[in-house]
């Protein structure tokens, strides 16, 4: 039989890219077809980096791997560059699990900034450095602030309809040690 | 992880052909069989803006009423010319060329990026689309198909920064190039004389380079609040919903993915122009003369 922790664990996953699907799905919708100057939040990234602050064990870098570049190859994008650094990002969180398990929301909130705007510099930066047309400094930027506005709703969507939360001191993993 | 993120990344820039046609490939199994979700939901949402509009029936009526008595005026103009037109084509003896055909297709997803302009359709392969074909909508110029998987195609917008079209302006006749760049009206570039030109003069493909078919309905010219020459576009591109892809025979095609560089012509196709076929005949005549 499987143990419910780990039966918990794949499901988050599953969710996780199911959630990611249909966010991507949404977003190929053909609604509107005019060329804007306001490009809509990214909010696949957003949910990859709040998951990953809440429960690392629930998006493996493999799955983020996986999701990601699929994204990047339906959304006419480089294959790679975008799912690379949104590996970067998220194994950067990852790695800090221990000083964003008691980080308050604005801190976190800032941290989240902070790595968003260095992933979409190094996007441009590797885009102009391989002499790939890079879309415009500005739309990206833009991009970027709406990301982040948000990711708050980001944040609590996954917190009330999926029931994610930060990981409480007491608990512990499959094999009992300690998160 | 990243290694192969970045090996990937350096591969689609070396090989980019190659990695394209994958992800044509990708693209034209998973986006199909998103569609019986999708369709229901686009209708879904227009439906939800038409009844926004059903709020404002009365003016809307008025409005169209007033615009239906203008438009009987300008169809006795309209019925006039042809008559004219007629009559002028047979004293002329001219034949519409019989190559230009089309094939229509239903737009099944965007592009899903704020930084691409491009829309799939449900053509593909299997239907005979060829690369670089003109894409229409009811009445104006929309894009050129860009990638051909077997059962979509890619139509990259004119709104597309990638985008260049060779266009006339008409009444003056400049050539210039519609360059894409993202906004909602396209820019004109390589103007000889960008002061010859007035705002609301139109714009029809020009037929350069063999891209496209001469005097496809792009749009009119505007100045944009930059000052800058830009085409408002007679597509509509707030409803892209059927699309009509030109079968233009006389282009050329591009038999490699990913090729730039037009190279072999398309074999010819059908019957020829009226055109072709005196020179031919002359040149017959020449022929058994010797």
């Amino acid at each position: 039989m499987i143990d419910p922790v780990t039966l918990r664990i794949f499901g988050y996953r599953a969710l996780f890219a199911a959630v990611v699907m249909v966010l991507a799905f949404g977003r190929m919708l053909p609604l509107d077809m005019t060329a804007t100057n306001l490009p809509g939040p990214d909010l696949i990234t957003a949910l990859a980096m709040a998951w990953v602050l809440r429960r690392p064990a629930y998006v493996p870098a493999g799955l983020i791997l996986i999701v990601f570049l699929i994204c990047d190859m339906l959304f006419q994008q480089p294959p790679g560059l975008w799912t690379m650094l949104v590996l970067l990002a998220t194994e950067f969180l990852r790695a800090r699990q221990a000083l964003s398990r008691e980080l308050p929301f604005p801190l976190e909130w800032g941290l989240v900034a902070l790595l968003t705007f260095a992933m979409i510099s190094g996007h441009q930066m590797m885009l102009g450095l391989f002499a790939v047309d890079r879309p415009a400094l500005k739309l990206a930027l833009v991009q970027g602030v709406f990301t982040l506005v948000a990711y708050p709703v980001v944040v609590f969507m996954s917190r009330w309809a999926m029931g994610l939360r930060k990981a409480t001191p007491g608990e512990a993993d499959a094999l009992g040690s300690r998160l | 992880m990243v290694v192969l993120c970045l090996g990937l990344f350096l591969l689609w820039r070396i090989d980019s052909p190659r990695v394209e046609r994958f992800r044509i490939a990708l693209i034209d199994r998973v986006v199909p069989s998103f569609e019986w979700a999708s369709v229901p939901l686009t209708r879904m949402s227009n439906m939800v803006e038409a009844a926004q509009s059903y709020q404002r029936l009365y003016e809307q009526n008025q409005e169209l009423r007033r615009e239906l008595q203008q438009m009987e005026s300008w169809k006795e103009a309209a019925v006039r010319l042809e008559e004219q037109n007629a009559k002028l084509l047979a004293l002329n003896n001219v034949r519409l060329d019989p190559r230009l055909t089309s094939v229509s297709g239903v737009v099944i997803a965007d592009s899903g990026s704020p930084f691409r302009q491009s829309v799939l359709v449900n053509l593909g392969r299997h239907d005979r689309i060829v690369d670089g074909w003109a894409v229409m909508d009811g009445l104006g110029l929309v894009g050129r198909i860009s990638g051909v998987g077997d059962r979509t195609s890619r139509v990259v917008l004119l709104t597309d920064a990638a985008s260049r079209i060779p266009v006339t302006i008409l009444p003056s006749g400049q050539r210039g190039i519609l360059a894409g760049d993202n906004t909602a009206a396209p820019l004109i570039e390589f103007l000889e004389d960008a002061d010859a030109v007035e705002a609301g003069s139109r714009v029809v493909t020009s037929g350069d380079g063999k891209l496209f078919p001469a005097g496809l309905l792009v749009g009119q010219l505007a100045r944009g609040p930059d000052e800058r020459i830009r085409v408002r576009l007679s597509a509509d591109y707030e409803r892209l919903e059927f699309l009509r892809v030109l079968r233009s025979h006389g282009a050329q095609i591009i038999t490699d993915h990913g090729g730039l560089i037009l190279t072999d012509p398309l074999p010819e196709l059908g019957s020829q122009t009226e055109g072709e076929a005196t020179e031919e005949d002359t040149a017959a005549a020449e022929a058994v003369g010797e």
